[in-house]
């Protein structure tokens, strides 16, 4: 993994094993300096605190100053293209010291394999092979093509701004009437192009076919139109297709933007592929965000069991169109969805500090799997005595005979039917012994269950509330109007409403996850810490929710405004606490866990 | 590009009439008011001689859209076809038919054609389409043959 994505400020946190640094160092600062002075605004933070992680928001061009920096080595160090270049590290995802390896050792196989230049095989008039012609990348040729010939010991310098595309000549004999193979249009004064293989065909057809392929198959390598020719449009030749040469003729209106838009999400389509190439990188999940985060720190597998690397992509709010919004939903937008916050580590929206990602994953799944079936076997069924069998009783009579190992009992006491007699209907002898220890072996086995939905239910409840704040901030909003009336404070004084709504929104996301981390932590004293901390925590945020829904009236807006200011204050402080003592205990390994977590110790034991 | 799309299909029309391999056919079909469909071709595909499938005449409808070249047509054998790579519909599963595989607009019906005529003897079991040919092909290739002797006989052209 060769990262040298490093645009931070300052490089001292970088993770050693991410950065091997061994390459281009000396260039970086200029480069960096150059390209992301205005658009791309250093976070001013002040001291890390341990629960944060160190990224980066890349935009869109800040990526593609990423691709370019990547592609100028390259052509620096082959001597190739820019557009080579490009098709080469696209062929080799984005690995410069493999492609360099590989390059070194059979240039020509690379070239064809990456669709830069053509095999001798590929003829237009080659006999067809059909069904296994699966991927004809795999080809190796011994002669290179002219083209990549000239391209590779001629000492062209490598010039860092694409060029206009040099095919585009009509490449036509000028004695033949030219026919285009695809839609056999003859006209004389027709536009045509070809790649280095020389199949020439008409400009409309080949711009038909590269918006098809982008628009329909997102797709960003796209090969030559001729049957079995493996050679890949370089950016350039694409570019000359779609992007109109300022001064030419306008066309038609329609097909110049759709060829546009087609443009433009080609330039997507190479930052994403990039991206994903690239474990540093990730792209925003928000829908029609195209801003990609850097956090090298969180890059590795095994930094997960350290770190909860919650990151916001810089971007605010839904972006693109705006759709039909109630109005507490907008008002709540402006609150809630301001931030592109996600995890680095796992696809899981949003941000589930302190709790790492495996356990957070481990947790979903067992909600998702298991609470409305635990609610439900908790409420409706029994457990056989003798067998642990989960029975539901439908009807009948209270003598149960178990389906599996015909234990027969009452349903009533869970003793031995034996025991009953003839008292058919009724039972009355609930102190008996052997009923007494069936229900201590029943309550035994339900244990666990009620654990876990002691658990769930708490976790539950705070992602309710969460979603509830949406209406909580609309009912602020209109309390802060109020006060403006009927107070003589101003709109930037009744702020300490909406901080506090935000406060508490936040600390119920925490709240929330410290559930499912409890319920996975092993016992001790380690664990009797964390809930203290959380009980704290829960119930500043409590009192300040139960503040913010109290009524207002004019005498007491001065104290009203005192209290809430100041619980909030306590609130973060809580929450910090938590979220610090969590992540130190993080980094410190001190956290246990009573099932086995990826990337931990086995548990000692089970106690639950 | 639905310019481009009955253009070509009629120039391809103009090729085949003027060369075609032995014992094919392809003719746009006819719509009920007695009009030619250029973007429906009915096909026959003959067997390779000293296979198992000589002698049959395989019948295909060929599904040309919208934005084809851009898009392969739809190949579908009437009725469905007994082969590892034909579809229970009949739709034919191969590469060069496939857009997001090697299909590529330079490739003519002729190409094509010949090519299915090609995977008829060779199917590609690495990309079974249904599962009868599929595993009868695997376990037992005499049955096999058999059933597509039989299949070659049923298809002789009257």
């Amino acid at each position: 993994m060769g990262s040298d994505y490093d645009l931070s400020d300052d490089g001292e946190y970088y993770d050693e094993e991410m950065f091997d640094g061994t390459q281009d160092d000396d260039s970086e600062d200029d480069i960096e300096m150059e390209n992301f002075g205005d658009d791309f605004k250093i976070p001013s933070k002040g001291k890390k605190k341990s629960y944060e992680v160190d990224y980066e928001s890349l935009s869109q061009q800040d990526v593609e100053s990423l691709m370019q920096k990547d592609v100028d080595y390259i052509c620096g160090i082959f001597g190739v293209d820019v557009d080579t270049a490009s098709l080469l590290l696209r062929h080799m995802k984005w690995n410069k010291e493999k492609l360099t390896e590989q390059y070194m050792d059979n240039l020509t196989a690379v070239m064809v394999a990456a669709g830069a230049s053509a095999s001798e095989e590929t003829t237009p008039s080659s006999p067809i092979r059909t069904h296994s012609a699966s991927s004809p990348t795999g080809t190796t040729t011994r002669r290179p093509s002219t083209r990549a010939a000239s391209k590779l010991f001629g000492s062209k310098p490598a010039k860092p701004t694409p060029s206009r595309p040099i095919q585009r000549q009509p490449s036509k004999k000028p004695d033949e009437p030219f026919v285009c193979q695809i839609c056999f249009n003859d006209a004389p004064d027709m536009q045509t192009l070809a790649l280095d293989c020389e199949h020439t065909f008409c400009t409309e057809c080949w711009t038909d076919y590269v918006v098809s392929k982008i628009r329909d198959e997102s797709e960003h390598s796209i090969r030559c139109m001729a049957e079995n020719c493996a050679l890949v449009c370089p950016d350039s030749f694409l570019r000359g297709l779609l992007v109109p040469e300022p001064g030419a003729p306008v066309g038609d209106k329609e097909k110049e933007e759709q060829n546009l838009k087609a443009w433009s999400r080609l330039q997507e389509l190479f930052v994403r592929y990039f991206v994903a190439c690239n474990a540093n990188l990730k792209f925003c999940p928000y829908p029609s965000c195209t801003n990609t985060v850097s956090c090298p720190s969180a890059a590795s597998k095994s930094s997960l069991t350290t770190i909860v690397p919650t990151v916001s992509c810089g971007a605010r709010g839904i972006g693109g169109e705006s759709q039909e919004m109630s109005q507490s939903q907008q008002l709540g937008l402006s609150i809630k969805g301001k931030e592109h916050k996600f995890c680095f580590g796992c696809p899981i929206e949003g941000d589930h500090r302190p709790v790492i990602c495996n356990v957070a994953k481990m947790w979903l799944k067992k909600c998702r799997d298991d609470s409305e079936t635990a609610n439900w076997i908790k409420s409706n069924t029994k457990e056989c005595t003798n067998c642990q069998s989960t029975i539901e009783k439908n009807g009948g009579c209270n003598h149960m005979t178990c389906k599996k190992c015909k234990h027969e009992f009452c349903w009533v006491c869970m003793g031995p039917w034996s025991e009953h007699g003839t008292a058919w209907y009724s039972c009355n002898r609930y102190d008996e012994k052997t009923g007494v220890e069936a229900r201590d072996a029943q309550s035994r086995s339900r244990a666990s269950l009620e654990r876990y939905l002691h658990y769930y239910n708490r976790w539950a409840n705070h992602e309710q509330s969460a979603k509830l704040s949406l209406d909580l901030y609309a009912k602020t909003e209109k309390k802060m109007e109020e006060m403006q009336i009927t107070s003589d404070l101003t709109w930037i004084e009744v702020q300490f409403m909406k901080k506090a709504v935000e406060e508490v929104d936040k600390c119920r996301m925490t709240l929330k996850w410290t559930y499912a981390m409890a319920y996975y932590l092993a016992k001790g004293n380690e664990k009797d810490l964390f809930e203290d901390n959380q009980r704290d925590l829960e119930k500043a945020v409590e009192d300040l929710s139960e503040l913010l829904e109290s009524p207002i009236e004019a005498d007491n807006i001065p104290t009203l405004r005192q209290q809430v200011t100041n619980k909030t204050v306590y609130v973060q402080k809580r929450n910090e606490i938590v979220l610090e003592d969590t992540a130190n205990g993080f980094m410190e390994g001190r956290w246990r866990w009573n099932v086995a977590v990826d990337g931990f110790d086995a548990p000692d034991e089970v106690v639950l | 590009m639905s310019g481009i799309c009955r253009t070509r299909l009629a120039e391809e029309r103009k090729q085949w009439r003027k060369d075609h391999p032995f014992g094919f056919y392809a003719k746009p079909a006819k719509a009920s008011d007695g009009s030619m469909n250029l973007m429906e071709w009915e096909v026959g595909i003959p067997g390779k001689p000293k296979t198992a499938w000589e002698g049959g005449l395989y019948k295909l409808v060929m599904i040309f859209p919208e934005d084809y070249p851009s898009k392969p047509p739809k190949c579908k054998f009437t009725p469905p076809l007994f082969h590892p790579n034909v579809y229970p519909s009949g739709t034919v599963c191969l590469s060069i038919l496939d857009e997001e595989k090697s299909w590529k607009p330079a490739i003519t019906i002729k190409q094509i054609l010949l090519g299915i005529q090609d995977l008829l003897d060779n199917p590609n079991v690495n990309d079974p389409a249904q599962s009868d040919a599929y595993t009868m092909f695997k376990n037992d290739k005499v049955a096999y043959e058999r059933r597509v002797k039989q299949q070659a006989r049923d298809n002789i052209p009257k």
